[in-house]
């Protein structure tokens, strides 16, 4: 298993952009945690897959060698830029698509010049990799994909690693519970919109906490629904196919507030 | 227009109107088939009966001689409010992220900033959660870029670029639509007390089922058909329908609509530039109908000035 470090983390620009705010501030702190943690793993190469990189027509991949600007968040661009620089594990992220589309999932490369990284993929590589030289393999979040081919997608991808011999880190990046205040508010009192919707992602973060995949798996259907988890938690089902379907232990590094949404920080260790 | 006498006269005259809307869709692929400068790929044509229609709408379009147009597009996407674009002036590429391959287009927009700040303002004063967007630094949506292109490729008339609140997909629909329909409101009421002459761009598809691959040559107009019949026929439907002015007949269908055809004219604009004119039952122009990767995409016009609700300049 070359799997080395797995790592699920929201992808809200808000830790990133305001961290002065105490309640985002606490989640950037469980971010530069978990960024100590995967830099320590020796990773060759970090796996990332976002759920705000739609795609609807196939899957696709980047492939770009070296992607340098400044994004703005669509949504929150009051709070400032998003510079990035990230560069691409070509020769596994074109392995990668080769196997996929084997495997009957058809995939592309993206290679082009202002693509937008979305936001999701600029702040986990902010946090967890750095400015370390650790080059990414980022994969999209077709929305027509099932949780079954998101983690065969990802079990793809680390088999393709470890045919090159990578140390690959894995990143799953999305939220929670998907409810939000749709209206202006004080954002120091920041707080999961929905009280139903906090019971839940507490729930499921214990699950996790206790590598209780079957237990995950069981509530998984009924969490997605009644606390309407982004994109139905489907980086989780990409971190568990990375991880081969269990892992040896997690520690949830933080957990808290995006303006009403929920997002954790939660360091998974593979199994020996 | 009632004018009671020479002073009633010069306010009204001062008073800004809209003197027509468009539903000018936006697939990335009409500006990929006409290979612009701005646009990076190259094609071999494609899609001309819409391309076609659009050309139709330029026509028109430049005998209003709008001050302004107002584009609501589907792929700004926003959660917290309705945001206006609020910078003068923006520039650069815009990476269609789903079609990056057809659509890699150098933008430069000179935004009507003190129309969108009136709306931003009206807009809120009828209870919407409203945002300027002041970062000069945002890359425009390619659905903003995609339709005010195919309106109008000279870029010489000012604009306002207005999010996508999700509000149709986050709450139920008709409360969703509702937001829009106070959005279209505030709108119209920005642009009369601005005075400006306005058009309104409903950036939005008609059916919205689509292929889930690409043809190997884009263009290739060999393989673009309607991806789904029922979802043409109401596309059918519902043009024949506006094409008669039967627009109260319409909004009466539209939650079907959206359902069963997938149209993503639930994201607002329609409702948006409707209610902003008022719901006219007129008939509207159709410069053209065809299918973009399967979707349906309709070029429509209502020109108010034709329906005498507008003045001409």
């Amino acid at each position: 298993m070359p799997v080395v470090s797995a790592f699920l983390v929201p992808g809200s620009p808000l830790p990133m952009v305001k961290r002065d705010n105490p309640p985002w501030g606490a989640l950037a702190e469980a971010m530069d945690v978990a960024g100590e943690r995967l830099r320590a793993s020796n990773a060759d190469t970090v796996l990332v897959y976002s759920t705000q990189w739609f795609a609807v027509l196939d899957e696709l991949w980047q492939t770009r060698a070296h992607s340098v600007g400044t994004h703005v968040d669509e949504n929150w661009h009051e709070f400032g830029d998003l510079p990035f620089d990230i560069r691409a594990d070509q020769e596994m992220a074109e392995a990668c698509i080769a196997a996929a589309i084997e495997a009957g999932v058809k995939s592309k490369a993206v290679d082009y010049d202002h693509f937008p990284i979305d936001t999701g993929t600029i702040v986990a590589k902010q946090f967890l990799v750095g400015d370390a030289d650790i080059p990414l393999v980022i994969c999209a979040n077709n929305l027509y994909h099932d949780g079954e081919t998101t983690e065969t997608i990802a079990r793809i991808a680390v088999q393709e690693g470890d045919k090159l011999g990578r140390r690959v880190a894995v990143a799953g990046v999305g939220g929670l519970s998907g409810s939000f205040f749709r209206h202006e508010i004080d954002i120091a009192d920041d707080h999961v919109a929905v009280p139903a919707e906090d019971a839940w992602n507490r729930k499921v973060l214990d699950l996790i906490a206790a590598a209780d995949v079957e237990g995950l798996r069981a509530a998984w259907p009924d969490y997605a629904r009644e606390a309407k988890a982004d994109m139905g938690f489907k980086q989780m089902a990409f971190l568990l196919g990375a991880l081969g379907g269990s892992y040896a232990s997690a520690d949830v590094l933080g957990y808290g507030p995006l303006y009403g949404t929920g997002g954790a920080v939660a360091h998974i260790t593979p199994n020996g | 227009m009632q004018m009671s006498g020479s002073g009633e006269l010069e306010r009204d005259m001062a008073e800004g109107q809209i003197v027509a809307g468009y539903l000018a869709p936006h697939p990335p692929h009409l500006v990929y088939g006409e290979n612009p400068p701005q646009n990076e790929p190259e094609s071999q044509g494609g899609w001309e009966q819409l391309r076609w229609a659009y050309e139709r709408a330029r026509a028109t379009l430049d005998e209003l001689k709008p001050d302004v147009l107002l584009v609501h597009s589907p792929h700004w996407i926003t959660q917290q409010g309705h945001h206006f674009l609020g910078v003068k002036e923006l520039s650069g590429k815009s990476v269609d992220p789903i079609f990056p391959n057809l659509f890699r287009y150098s933008f430069n927009l000179d935004v009507d900033v003190e129309l969108a700040e009136a709306c931003c303002e009206e807009a809120r004063g009828l209870g919407l959660t409203t945002k300027m967007m002041r970062n000069p630094n945002f890359r425009v949506d390619y659905g903003t870029i995609t339709t005010l292109h195919m309106m109008r490729p000279q870029w010489d008339i000012p604009v306002v670029g207005i999010s996508a609140n999700n509000s149709p997909y986050y709450l139920k629909l008709d409360e969703g639509l509702e937001e829009m329909d106070r959005l279209g409101k505030a709108t119209a009421e920005a642009i009369r007390k601005t005075g400006r002459r306005a058009v309104l761009l409903a950036s939005n598809t008609l059916c919205h089922w689509h292929f889930h691959e690409e043809p190997e040559i884009p263009e290739d107009m060999s393989k673009e058909h309607p991806q789904d019949y029922a979802g043409y026929l109401w596309d059918m439907k519902i043009i024949d329908l506006l094409r008669q002015g039967k627009t109260d007949e319409v909004f009466e269908l539209l939650p079907d609509f959206i359902q069963e055809a997938f149209a993503e004219i639930k994201s607002g604009a329609f409702t948006w530039m409707f209610s902003a004119m008022g719901y006219p039952n007129i008939p509207a122009e159709l410069h053209g109908y065809g299918t973009v990767i399967g979707t349906g995409n309709a070029v429509m016009e209502w020109n108010l000035i034709k329906a005498g609700l507008a003045q001409a300049a």
